[in-house]
């Protein structure tokens, strides 16, 4: 599922730094009287309207999840929608079980480790699917697209296998040490084209210099390629933050836990008292996610404004 | 589409050939080097980390472990148990079946919705891009959160749950959801909608990148809007739609939102089933067989996984005639 997110991260940045485009109802019209200006008005009105409903539906989910985490058990029951005290018991409560902090700091060590790792090893890849020329080019990166292909299940227990055979288990090593080799295929596709796409007369000039391929790389190549850097870093966080299910099969410790199969296990296995645990967990598992969002938007969509990803 | 050509196409374009000389050949032996070297931690990682699993899953699937007497070669032993009625079979049957109708019916419903929403996110107006946001925001949240929240929102109005307290309130009956094998999987597609914001930005860079002219050239031909989304829009988004329907249904087979949404059910060798089952997938049930330490049934099962997806895989290029690539061909 990572994958398909990190694509669709990609065409959601591409469709947000869009001019609105051309499908749709085109209204291009020159309104030359006050009729067809005041029909106008009804007709933006009307469409605000429709937004804004459509808007509250998606969101009404997640508001509510916010105000009852901070709504006491009563009014909880009650199907309150709005607190009329503030009750921070939830969050208290959350932050005091016992794995739950640790479980945090170890999700946030995997997730920095990642947000660089995986971002910097697929770019090195791609350089030389985009840079280099080696006899068996082509067919490794055959290869390496035709992994897309196997489920992810598939690979899941012997992965388990081999780690616990290397004594990894229980340890953030399986979550993070494969991001080493590659960081994915779809980030290596991404990187792939987007230096394609940089022009090549930067690199011939240093090469003339007499730089070799590593410092064109590192010197040259990578910091043209910021835009993706961020990008693949941001996929990388948020499929290391919000990941349950590889950790199901690597940790048995429930003190070794990572952040998400924590809150699984608190909430969904063993239960918890009070409904305001629950919405607390699912309320601190989506800010930093919604956050990142939120602050990087911009600068991502800037980056592909250069509209190098498309290839 | 272009990315595929691209790839098919692959790396530089080459350079002139220049005659082999000593030199020449000393040189191309550093360019071989220095390109593996680049490409050394993905050869690596997918050997180890892809290629060797699903060999092992392979051997695995076909083995059977006898604690200290080593590992014994059982045939087909494995797929029988899943496939055969005298054993598994039944539940196979459904766990499989489950799996195909989520995968099969909740990719095309998202891509629907989702094209509903990015016709709406596609008007010209002021703070549309805020709008855009507040429709994605869903996707970002992640699935433990999801579930969490949704499973509590569907819930009997006993369990407090706020849309049967709302149907309730609105004199409507109460709706079973999760609580019932008939509700709990069209239950689990309808949560999609919260996360078409997705497949609406695959949309709205579909719309974005279909020429305006064709638009323009229709309208003067007398084209209405209608015209325009089929003759236009559809056929020119077709290669975005069917990535998005090949990834979506190898992602969809692959889902395990019920362990969130489902919990504990009847202990920890059914996390995840549903009442009746109803919600059982192949994923989950991969996982409760390895919580056994039935690692072998666990890769048998995933190997059958794995072959439908192929068959899937296959069908969808197969029928793929529809998706429009070029100028010359007609849809």
């Amino acid at each position: 599922m990572t994958q398909r997110e990190i694509m669709a991260n990609e065409v959601l940045l591409d469709a947000l730094s869009a001019e609105p485009a051309a499908g749709g109802t085109p209204r291009k019209g020159k309104d030359r009287n006050a009729s067809a200006r005041r029909k106008r008005v009804v007709v933006r009105v009307l469409q605000y309207i429709l937004l804004t409903a459509i808007a509250l539906f998606l969101v009404f989910p997640f508001a509510l999840m916010v105000s009852q985490s901070v709504m006491s058990q009563e009014q909880s029951i009650r199907g309150d929608l709005i607190p009329t005290r503030i009750v921070w018991e939830g969050y208290r409560e959350l932050f005091a079980h016992e794995d739950y902090l640790s479980s945090l700091w170890r999700t946030l060590y995997i997730v920095v480790f990642n947000v660089f790792a995986v971002p910097l090893s697929a770019s090195l890849c791609a350089y030389s699917f985009a840079r280099t020329r080696w006899k068996g080019k082509e067919f490794v990166f055959a290869a390496m697209l035709a992994t897309l292909m196997i489920p992810g299940v598939v690979t899941q227990v012997p992965l388990y296998q081999l780690f616990a055979q290397m004594h990894w288990t229980n340890t953030i090593l399986p979550l993070t040490i494969p991001n080493l080799f590659g960081g994915g295929a779809v980030n290596i596709f991404l990187f792939r084209q987007f230096m394609r796409s940089i022009p090549y007369e930067l690199e011939e000039a240093a090469k003339i210099d007499g730089a070799n391929a590593f410092k064109r790389y590192a010197l040259i190549t990578l910091p043209l390629c910021v835009p993706i850097l961020l990008f693949v870093a941001v996929g990388a966080f948020g499929s290391s933050w919000g990941d349950y299910f590889q950790p199901m099969f690597y940790f048995t410790d429930p003190h070794k836990f990572t952040l998400a199969y924590t809150v699984y296990k608190i909430v969904v296995l063993d239960g918890v008292k009070f409904n305001s645990v629950a919405m607390a967990a699912g309320v601190f598992m989506a800010i930093l996610p919604a956050l990142v969002f939120f602050l990087l938007q911009r600068k991502l969509i800037d980056g592909i404004m250069v509209g190098a990803v498309k290839g | 589409m272009e990315r595929k050509s691209a790839a098919a196409a692959g790396g530089q374009p080459a350079r002139e050939k220049t005659r082999p000389s000593p030199a020449t050949r000393r040189r191309r032996r550093i360019d071989w080097l220095t390109g593996v070297l680049f490409a050394l931690p993905v050869i690596i990682g997918i050997l180890l980390f892809n290629y060797y699993p699903t060999v092992r899953a392979l051997i695995n699937s076909f083995t059977a472990s006898r604690g200290r007497a080593g590992i014994e070669f059982v045939k087909f032993k494995h797929y029988i148990t899943a496939l055969s009625f005298e054993f598994e079979g039944k539940l196979t049957l459904q766990i499989f079946g489950n799996t195909l109708v989520y995968a099969l019916v909740s990719v095309p419903f998202g891509l629907i919705v989702g094209y509903f929403l990015a016709l709406a996110a596609n008007f010209k107006l002021k703070g549309i891009s805020v709008y855009r946001m507040l429709f994605y925001l869903p996707v970002i949240i992640p699935g433990v959160a999801s579930g969490i929240l949704f499973v509590r929102m569907f819930a009997d109005t006993t369990q407090h749950g706020i849309f049967n307290q709302l149907f309730t309130s609105l004199g409507l009956p109460e709706a079973s959801f999760f609580r019932s094998e008939k509700t709990s999987l069209i239950t689990l597609i309808f949560m999609g909608i919260w996360s078409a914001g997705g497949s609406m930005i695959i949309w709205l860079s579909a719309f974005k990148n279909i020429p305006a002219n064709l638009y323009e050239a229709a309208k003067l031909d007398g084209a209405n809007s209608l015209q325009c989304l089929a003759k236009i829009t559809i056929p020119m988004s077709t290669p975005l739609i069917f990535y998005n329907l090949v990834t979506g249904i190898i992602g969809g087979l692959q889902c395990t939102t019920p362990l969130v949404v489902v919990g504990n059910g009847g202990g920890a060798w059914d996390r995840g089933a549903g009442v009746g089952n109803s919600l059982y997938f192949v994923a989950v049930k991969i996982m409760n067989e390895f919580n056994l330490t039935f690692y072998e049934y666990a890769s048998a099962l995933a190997f059958l996984l794995f072959f439908i997806v192929g068959i899937f895989t296959f069908i969808l290029f197969k029928t793929s005639k529809w998706v429009f690539y070029g100028e010359e061909e007609g849809k």
